[in-house]
């Protein structure tokens, strides 16, 4: 559901085909003999033993702790700075056919035997609200462990080295209604250790960093704000503190700050059905909240009824439904490298794989659990994740990329078009609890006239539903243009969870959009 | 252990890391609870949880210089830890300009919003809500989704300025979509008590407004009167909370109240304020500087008053005391009003339908998001029974539209208020309200 928006890595070149699941094999090895966290292995062990002997036909743990520091920097100087560790562990019983989750901040061997005792109370309780027993597909249990490849750990680099970037690209934005100026730095290291009555025992290290930068320019009671690479505090990859440093914050400051200006003084872009050509940055969201969202299993199976809403893209669709054109093919790689829903296994204990999800605009898959996954007669693809040792694993999206076209460059897209209208990163978002109405507002939006960027224009809008938007994709940029960009704010479900996940895009066309609102 | 002995255990902590730390000033806020959920849709549980947490929260001040850390463990270790990286964070940054100091210690009120039979409810007494709310919607051929739960927590803030400040809270809250056919409804109930919540009503009026929303009707995008539910007001009144009542926004020129106060900025009708010592709402003694929340008035009757402050922005600002709406220091947002009500009016809300020539009666939006901040242009969908009106009577369902409005500019245009006030999930505590000429700009497809 709603969130913001980040990652920009680029990738190596991706064929339009659809590949067939791959895990990063580099960065898989057999477990470590210094387990990622220390000590805990007689929790794992005892937890699951507990969860047999109650009677549980599955139980799995997981001990995790979580490291994150945000930065933000305003007007050349700290604005605020925080840091917080977190550490737990959550146990998850099937007993008597249904499910009962317990999470504790106790993280200490005589926790262990409450928490199991809870959540087997918390699974009978289920049990008398549930006449058809949970089935879980089959998974083979792994003994593994995986680390994000990077190479600067975010949580080792000194704070005074970060600051000093953040202050200097703050500072680069300048402009006589500049009168926030503002720089943002986050980083996650993700520690979790994942055992389960089946025998799997996985260990993950994932680290995920981030930042960006925001120029706001206001006067005469108008607000423009331009960012880079991407709104609402930066872009997200999985990766270490080396993919901030590759940003250029400082060198792109001048340029964001004299398009905020630029942005105050644009007339407001004019109401009317255009061709559009959408950037990078939010065509990903685009992607993340008409496709990720709506091709999540438990969404279709009534699951979020209640919060988010379900999804227009039901069971008897799947495989025949014309989501959009011949241009759009979907995947939900959670392999990709450097994508912010990168790992190597869920939180169930499936491997990371690469679903097909969209096949030349038609519909042929979904993300699913173990528990759903029976209902379509498949196994898992591997996307359940929790936002913490306290929450339970839901359905979320990995990385759901829209693979690259043939329409070359954004200049060659840009030159083909002609005449139309060019929009880029997001400023506002909103769907309908089905997912199939949209309304994207855009920070920039510039006229295209001959084939080159001309006007701008402020407070632009696009609308549509769904199919009929995808349908209307005419192009898409080829590999070279592609990149991945990271959502680190995907909400869903209750108690709410935050996620971090990935979408890849190239800048793509689509024709006969409404623009604006008439008033 | 008691919510007393949790208090006092609390107290204690923040006592000892502040007495221990190395900074000039010293903040600790330290939460402590239990929340658990039952998830049910279909007839069937299908999520039940259960967390016990404990969060710290240590603001450290060195020379004007503020570093924040967060742990989730009480052990003297992991805060040890909290204080050294807070402490790390304060080294490296910058005085903070007119920095105030910490608050000095207020008088703050007792409340009885702890209820123990629901900080000891069985997962079993969830179930039951549940189990009541899918056969009241059954009953009426509805099929129920939804969520139960139940929290419990105590907090406490310790300062070395004196302050030292605990409470503890029950929470209890259940909602529900009923499906019937292609038709939608909501309902939802909170409050301190679990025993409060009338699960059988909640199902009832849920499944009721689902089949009076089957086969809805599509209508043209345009203008039309309308009746926004408590929910649907709760939701525009969340928002507009959001960009515009925040000291710190009103401060950089980012609200639409900057430079405004004083100054009408929508209709008479409206009067906005925040009050979380209100017991019509779920009271909250002191906010997270451990500060007494002032009953302010944000919007009266049209005109902008205040907006809402830390102790730092409200020296900012010029005043002397904040207005006790801290959020804790881990946030950037500094303040928000966190116990919103709206004044209501003279009406019953079958009086408001009643009095409509044409328009729609709205239960509640889904997924508002911001378009413009300044001119609070909003945009979201209706969701969960929406229904043309005509002469006064509802004609039939409608499918979900989107509308895309200026919130301050709408409010302007209300012509009446129902006198009841229903408490909302937020929580916020608003009117039903008839509202003329709002801008419908789209369509879906159900």
């Amino acid at each position: 559901m709603p969130s913001e928006r980040r990652a920009g890595h680029a990738t190596p070149p991706v064929s339009k085909g659809v590949a067939a699941p791959t895990l990063p094999r580099n960065c898989l090895s057999p477990p470590a003999r210094r387990p990622i966290l220390g000590g805990v292995n007689p929790l794992l062990e005892r937890a699951c033993d507990l969860a047999r002997q109650a009677g549980a036909s599955y139980g799995d743990i997981r001990v995790r702790e979580e490291w994150q520091e945000s930065i933000a920097v305003k007007n050349g100087r700290p604005e605020h700075i925080a840091c917080g560790l977190s550490a737990g562990f959550g146990v998850r019983v099937l007993v008597d056919g249904a499910w009962g989750f317990f999470g504790t901040h106790r993280l200490e061997e005589s926790a262990v035997e409450p928490a199991v005792r809870q959540a087997v109370a918390i699974a009978r309780a289920s049990a008398r609200l549930r006449d058809k027993p949970i089935a879980l597909a089959p998974v083979e249990p792994a003994v593994a462990r995986y680390e994000t490849p990077h190479a600067r750990s975010p949580r080792r680099v000194p704070l005074e080295e970060k600051l000093a970037l953040l202050a200097a690209a703050s500072s680069a934005m300048k402009g006589p209604n500049v009168k926030l100026a503002q720089a943002f730095f986050a980083a996650y290291e993700t520690q979790q250790s994942f055992a389960s009555t089946e025998g799997a025992r996985i260990e993950q290290r994932i680290v995920q960093t981030g930042g960006g930068i925001a120029a706001t320019a206001i006067a005469g009671g108008e607000l423009q704000v331009r960012s880079y690479p991407n709104s609402f505090r930066g872009n997200f990859a999985t990766a270490g503190y080396e993919y901030v440093e590759a940003m250029d914050l400082v060198g792109q400051g001048p340029r964001v700050a004299d398009e905020a200006e630029a942005l105050l003084k644009a007339p407001p872009c004019p109401e009317g059905r255009r061709t559009i050509v959408i950037d990078g940055g939010q065509l990903a969201l685009q992607v993340h909240e008409s496709c990720g969202h709506p091709i999540e299993l438990d969404r279709v199976l009534g699951m979020e009824l209640s919060y988010a809403g379900d999804s227009f893209l039901t069971i008897d669709k799947l495989g025949t439904f014309l989501y959009g054109s011949p241009e759009v093919t979907i995947v939900a790689d959670a392999t990709a490298p450097g994508g912010l829903g990168t790992f190597g296994y869920d939180d169930e204990g499936v491997p990371a794989q690469r679903t097909p999800i969209i096949e030349a605009g038609r519909f042929v898959g979904y993300l699913s659990s173990r528990e759903t996954a029976p209902a379509i007669g498949r196994t898992s693809s591997g996307a359940m994740r929790a936002s913490g040792w306290n929450r339970i694993p839901l359905i979320r999206m990995t990385n759901v990329n829209l693979l690259p076209g043939r329409a070359g460059t954004l200049e060659d897209l840009l030159a083909d078009t002609g005449e139309g209208l060019f929009l880029a990163t997001n400023k506002s978002w909103s769907i309908d609890n089905k997912r199939l109405n949209f309304q994207f507002g855009t920070e920039m939006c510039r006229e295209i006239v001959g084939g080159k960027l001309g006007q701008i224009y402020k407070n632009a809008t696009y609308t549509g539903l769904t199919p009929e938007f995808w349908g209307s994709c005419d192009a898409v940029c080829s590999a070279a243009a592609w990149r991945l960009w990271g959502t680190p704010n995907c909400g869903k479900g209750e108690p709410p969870q935050t996620a971090r996940v990935g979408h890849g895009v190239a800048p793509a066309r689509f024709r006969n959009v409404q623009v604006g609102v008439k008033t | 252990m008691t919510p007393a002995d949790h208090e006092a255990n609390l107290l204690e902590v923040g006592r000892r890391v502040v007495a221990a730390s190395p900074a000039d000033e010293t903040e600790v806020l330290l939460s402590e609870g239990r929340q658990l959920l039952t998830r049910f849709s279909l007839g069937q549980v299908h999520q039940n949880v259960g967390t016990e947490e404990v969060w710290a929260v240590l603001r450290l001040v060195l020379g004007g210089r503020i570093g924040v850390a967060t742990a989730s463990s009480l052990r003297p270790e992991a805060l040890d830890q909290a204080v050294a990286s807070a402490m790390a964070i304060a080294k490296a940054s910058e005085p903070e300009e007119g920095w105030p100091g910490l608050p000095a210690p207020r008088p703050v009120k007792r409340f009885d919003s702890y209820d123990p039979a629901t900080a000891e409810a069985p997962a079993d007494a969830r179930a039951d809500v549940a189990a009541q709310i899918i056969k009241a919607a059954r009953q009426r051929s509805g099929e129920a989704a939804g969520a139960v739960e139940v929290e419990e927590s105590s907090l406490a803030i310790v300062s070395s300025r004196g302050v030292a400040v605990a409470a503890s809270h029950t929470r209890a809250q259940a909602h529900t979509v009923v499906t019937c056919g292609d038709g939608s409804g909501f309902a939802e109930g909170v409050g301190v008590r679990l025993a409060d919540l009338r699960p059988r009503t909640i199902g009832r009026r849920a499944a009721v407004k689902a089949a009076d929303s089957r086969h809805p009707q599509p209508l043209p995008a345009g203008h039309y009167d309308v009746v926004l539910e408590p929910p649907a007001m709760a939701e525009w009144l969340e928002m507009l909370s959001y960009l515009a009542f925040s000291g710190k926004s009103f401060q950089e020129g980012r609200s639409p109240l900057s430079g405004r106060l004083g100054q009408r900025v929508t209709g008479e009708e409206v009067t906005i304020w925040d009050g979380a010592l209100d017991r019509r709402t779920l009271p909250l003694e002191f906010d997270f500087e451990g500060q007494p929340p002032q009953r302010i008035k944000l919007i009266d009757r049209g005109v902008a008053k205040a907006v809402v402050t830390s102790h730092y922005r409200a020296r900012r600002l010029g005043k002397r005391r904040s207005t006790g709406h801290a959020l804790p220091a881990s946030t950037g947002y500094e303040a928000l009003p966190m116990h919103l009500f709206m004044k209501g009016g003279t009406s019953s809300a079958e009086a408001l339908v009643a009095g409509m020539k044409r328009g729609l009666l709205v239960t509640r939006f889904h997924y508002t998001n911001i378009l413009d901040q300044m001119k609070t242009v909003l945009t979201g969908m209706t969701r969960d029974g929406t229904f043309l009106v005509e002469d006064g009577r509802i004609v039939h369902p409608v499918r979900n539209l989107r509308y895309t409005e200026n919130v301050l500019e709408a409010l302007g245009r209300i012509d009446g208020l129902s006198r009841r006030l229903t408490l909302v999930r937020g929580p916020v505590v608003v009117p039903t309200v008839r509202i003329r000429e709002v801008n419908f700009t789209g369509t879906t497809e159900f």
